[in-house]
């Protein structure tokens, strides 16, 4: 029975394969930082006024649009300021995405990919009324009516896309306590969210009902400025972003193809780690799937939601996969049959399914109504916020018991390992003798740890990299002529990180089909230490006869090693 | 002790006279600066008909100065943004003075002379302000126009955020187009200074004391508005979690910045220019690298609040000479300075004074620095009003220096302060009127379409300055 490569590659032949990895993750890091601009981009627009026509008020095809031929009348704020009601339910608040720039009308582009609004709101009591605290969690209740046009159409040619009254709750700070007017600024509300960015021109007509029976929007003096702010996912992010995936799909499928090939090879069923590596590699690759070329052509208002749901299977496979290979190291052999998930680690990947669950739940609230509602948010109402803030939390509190079980059971590992070494020079002469290679014990365990080390040091760099992702702000100057985009680079840094580190792993732990006793190096270098390698496995042969050794799962040599000397 | 102190005048209007700061005494009249007349387009047209004026219209042709000409061309839909702002700035103005003796009025506007009347020809505090507020209003009415959209030249800026390889070959304005898919567009407000800056500063080139206290106040009316806006972000990775995180800035409500100029004016610091630079730049976060990316934040958009100044001896040096100057002008001036400078340094101060100067020729113009009339008061910062001369009483009607009085205004009878009936009226009283009002009151309202209300009637009391 063989190792894994990681354990039969030399030590010159590994530092290469590291250091190619390596320089692939500063190429990622630098992809980032040098092309791509600024993740996201925004247009903010301020309301325009148009004066309503309540002969089409319910007559929700009626759009009022403040540019282009047939635009209504812009109604101006003095003119607002002056009438006694303020105008109340005569006007629409229109905004037209995106803005002209540089004499020209711009138009979305479908690399843009998706569209969220907030919304931010000022009003002004009347002062006289009556002396009022900064209001807090006020209902305002919106008629919401979004519109798209083409490239190409009729400037009048806008057609309803959604159309809803919706309610929002705010919370807001005074900005101004005058005499006549008191000026109160809120916080922004989520108004809506497109998965897909599919029309050149958005419009967006909002209204404000005031009625006095209903009790609707009758705290709310009178609107002042409104303004939105509309995110884009930027056009140059996405390409960089699918060209990267495009790259990195084809070698990942490569190597699953390699790794698995290598398994069957072998004359027994695959381990469960194994297993757990092809799951592993599948996650990624339909993570790394670029389906976002298809957005270019059809309409997917989905792609939000499952752009989340890939991240999500992706993560949960590498979070299972670290406790599984913790478990397998762990050199307990309590069961000897072979071990499967549904056997040992059920209990322990328990924490990873309930946060995963609880996020899932949680994202089918939010982006999974917004497929039907795109102006739903669960955050808007007191009741959602407590349901959604509860599936956050539990997800959390899995995630915190999910790294203190894995802390725990990695720390078993090293400490088995220790006791094993030491544990060592106190065993019978006859097994002495085949442990005459203890000096080879460092250099798998280095390996291991080498690994682990690893795993550690991509797992703190995402952590550091999403943190000083929110700190940067934006680019960092090199020097006068190079610029680097720190919060792009880091998403495609940390991206192509988990990548390499998958590829490296489906590299280092496929079987090795090298035979010990017959192998012969043309590397001098090399020679001595694969000699070492060579003579455990010659050990490892001998002892694969032992009768606690009866599973046939084994991969890596260091585990069967280290559980043969549990059973002394 | 008298022959001596002769001398020392001599001495320093000798000085003085050498270090050419005569512009200031000579042309008192003409000394406004000459950026105040676009004023005049407030009152050109009404704002909801400038949609379809001209920029050739005559009456707006005589307000703007050439280059303002051409920057109301070369940027369609500037103007009603201007109209909007210049209005924007006189009500309110007139809002934040609706209770002192200037209530920032308008005359009927006519050719060749100023909106805010002959009050403009003084260096005073009130026309500190109008300078700022108007300045401000355009920075914020520009920057607003562009997000309503009605502006179509408002600059995308996208230098900093895209380094889109193909585009650096396109032309102009596809470029534009192509950088907007690759990199998006930065906020507006950017442009919105800019514009002011351009538009509202032609004509100030700060030669004279009076022309850099324009360019002061006009700086610090759009260091007002800078300061007020506020960040905001939002996040949207993954399910809503901030991996990506989203900001731009948010103008402010003009009220509140009115508010702080109001603030500034009541401390508003009277000045005289000195010698040394401003070592910093004025308005350092408006170059296109800072303003308003999405994702940077505020940092390079603050201003610096501390202005580098000379040394504290130099300023106390120099201080004295355009003093002289302004106290040989201005008679009625009664302030004293208690600490005489020494003759033997006096010179000394003026040489470096003219060095002082011929370095200033070469520098942009807003890199100067303006010195306290006290020496014992803080030197004015960036945010701060400046002024040159006392403001007059306001009490009694002076055509001649555009001051209409305070005859026939309200006042408060219970008030103690400025806007109280004895302040107000200067002591000259008033009389007491009852009127009943009628206003709409306990209105009712029905989605859709319908308002009702009730007419209420009140009695009001109101004083009015005999």
């Amino acid at each position: 029975m063989s190792g894994t490569i990681l354990e039969n590659l030399s030590g010159r032949k590994l530092s290469i394969l590291v250091a190619s990895l390596l320089l692939c993750q500063v190429l990622c890091f630098l992809l980032g930082g040098l092309y791509a601009p600024l993740p996201a981009g925004h247009v903010t627009v301020l309301g325009s006024l148009c004066r309503e026509d309540h002969t089409r008020q319910n007559d929700t095809g009626f759009l009022l649009y403040s540019r282009g031929a047939g635009a209504c009348t812009p109604v101006v704020r003095e003119e607002v300021e002056r009438d006694p009601m303020k105008m109340a339910n005569e006007l629409v608040h229109v905004f037209q995405m995106p803005l002209p720039r540089e004499q020209r009308d711009l138009d979305y582009s479908r690399w843009q990919q998706n569209l969220i609004g907030v919304l931010q709101v000022e009003f002004g009591y009347d002062s006289s009324s009556e002396l009022r605290e900064p209001p807090r969690e006020l209902q305002l209740t919106i008629d919401i009516r979004l519109a798209y046009r083409n490239k190409g159409d009729p400037a009048n040619a806008w057609k309803l896309y959604a159309h809803g009254v919706e309610h929002r709750y705010l919370d807001c700070v005074t900005a101004h306590v005058g005499s006549t007017e008191t000026l109160y600024s809120c916080d922004m509300i989520p108004l809506f969210e497109l998965g897909a960015l599919h029309h050149s021109f958005y419009l967006l007509n909002l209204r404000f009902p005031l009625d006095t029976p209903r009790q609707m929007n009758l705290q709310f003096g009178h609107m002042h400025d409104l303004t939105l702010t509309a995110i884009h996912q930027n056009g140059g992010f996405t390409q960089i972003w699918l060209l990267l995936k495009t790259v990195l799909f084809p070698f990942v499928v490569g190597i699953m193809i390699w790794f698995w090939r290598r398994v069957h090879l072998l004359q027994r069923s695959p381990a469960l780690l194994e297993y757990m590596l092809i799951y592993l590699g599948g996650a990624l690759t339909f993570l790394n799937l670029p389906l976002e070329y298809l957005s270019l052509a059809v309409e997917m208002p989905y792609m939000l939601l499952l752009s989340d749901i890939r991240q999500g299977i992706f993560y949960a496979m590498l979070l299972s996969f670290w406790l599984v290979f913790a478990g397998e190291h762990m050199l307990i052999q309590d069961a000897p049959n072979k071990s499967t998930i549904r056997s040992r680690y059920w209990k322990h990947l328990s924490a990873v399914v309930v946060g995963c669950i609880s996020l899932f739940v949680f994202d089918i609230c939010e982006r999974g109504v917004q497929l039907r509602n795109p102006f739903y948010s669960i955050w808007t109402t007191p009741l959602g916020a407590k349901v959604a803030m509860t599936f956050i939390v539990l997800a959390g509190l899995s995630a915190a018991i999910y790294f203190l079980f894995l802390c725990y059971m990695i720390w078993k590992v090293f400490r088995n390992i220790g006791d094993k070494r030491t544990s060592l020079p106190s065993m019978s002469q006859a097994r002495r003798l085949h442990y005459e290679e203890v000096q080879l014990l460092p250099s798998l365990i280095y390996r291991f740890k080498f690994l682990m080390l690893a795993t550690l040091l991509c797992a703190a760099l995402t952590v550091a990299g999403f943190i000083m992702g929110q700190m940067a702000e934006g680019q960092w100057q090199w020097n006068e002529n190079v610029e680097i985009q720190l919060t792009s680079a880091f998403l495609t840094g940390v991206y192509g990180m988990w990548n390499i580190y998958i590829f490296a792993l489906l590299i280092l732990y496929a079987p090795s089909h090298k035979q010990w006793p017959t192998m012969h190096h043309s590397d001098e270098t090399t020679q001595s230490n694969e000699n070492i390698v060579a003579s455990a496995g010659s050990e490892e042969i001998e002892f694969s006869h032992l009768p606690s050794d009866s599973n046939p799962s084994e991969i890596s040599s260091l585990t069967s090693f280290t559980r043969k000397v549990a059973f002394d | 002790m008298d022959i001596s102190y002769i001398f020392v005048i001599c001495l320093m209007a000798l000085c003085s006279g050498g270090s050419g700061f005569s512009p200031v005494e000579g042309k008192q009249k003409s000394g406004r600066g000459r950026g105040s007349m676009w004023w005049g387009i407030a009152k050109v047209g009404e704002p909801n008909n400038i949609t379809p004026i001209m920029y050739m219209d005559p009456a707006i042709h005589s307000t703007l100065r050439r280059k303002q000409r051409r920057l109301v061309r070369d940027n369609p839909g500037v103007l009603g943004a201007l109209v909007k702002g210049a209005n924007l700035a006189i009500s309110e103005c007139q809002h934040q003075f609706r209770n002192r003796r200037w209530n920032c009025s308008t005359r009927n506007f006519s050719r060749g002379k100023n909106l805010f009347g002959k009050i403009v020809d003084r260096g005073c505090r009130e026309t500190s302000f109008i300078y700022a507020i108007t300045s401000a209003a355009v920075t914020h009415s520009i920057a607003r126009a562009c997000s309503e959209g009605t502006i179509e030249s408002c600059t995308c800026d996208y230098s900093h955020q895209s380094r889109s390889p193909q585009a650096n070959h396109q032309a102009g304005s596809v470029a534009g187009v192509r950088d907007w898919e690759w990199g998006g567009c930065s906020d507006n407000i950017g442009f919105g200074f800019k514009f002011s800056r351009e538009f509202v500063d032609t004509g100030e080139r700060g030669r004279n004391l009076r022309e850099k206290m324009n360019l002061h106040n006009n700086e610090a009316g759009r260091a007002h508005v800078q300061a007020e806006m506020r960040q905001e972000c939002k996040c949207h990775g993954m399910s809503g979690s901030c991996t990506v995180k989203t900001c731009w800035m948010r103008l402010a409500n003009f009220r509140v910045i009115g508010d702080n100029l109001k603030a500034r004016f009541d401390g508003a610091t009277r000045v005289q220019v000195s010698n040394s630079l401003r070592a910093s730049n004025v308005l350092p976060g408006l170059s296109p690298n800072a303003a308003g990316s999405s994702s940077v934040g505020s940092n390079g958009l603050i201003l610096p609040q501390s202005v580098v100044y000379g040394e504290e001896e130099e300023r106390m040096l120099n201080d004295h000479m355009p003093d002289m100057l302004l106290e040989n002008s201005h008679p009625n001036n009664k302030i004293h300075h208690p600490n005489m400078p020494s003759p033997n340094s006096l010179p000394q101060g003026g040489q470096r004074a003219r060095n002082g100067r011929r370095q200033g020729r070469k520098h942009n113009r807003y890199h100067f620095q303006l010195n306290p009339h006290n020496p014992e008061h803080k030197p004015p910062g960036s945010k701060d009003l400046v002024y040159l001369e006392p403001s007059p009483s306001f009490c009694e009607k002076n055509l001649r220096h555009g001051i209409l009085g305070t005859h026939g205004r309200q006042c408060n009878e219970t008030s103690l302060g400025v806007d109280g009936c004895g302040l107000m009226c200067c002591g000259r009283g008033y009389r007491r009127d009852e009127v009943v009002v009628v206003e709409r009151c306990a209105c009712t309202f029905h989605w859709c379409c319908e308002v009702k209300c009730k007419l209420c009637r009140t009695k009001k009391v109101i004083y009015t300055c005999l």
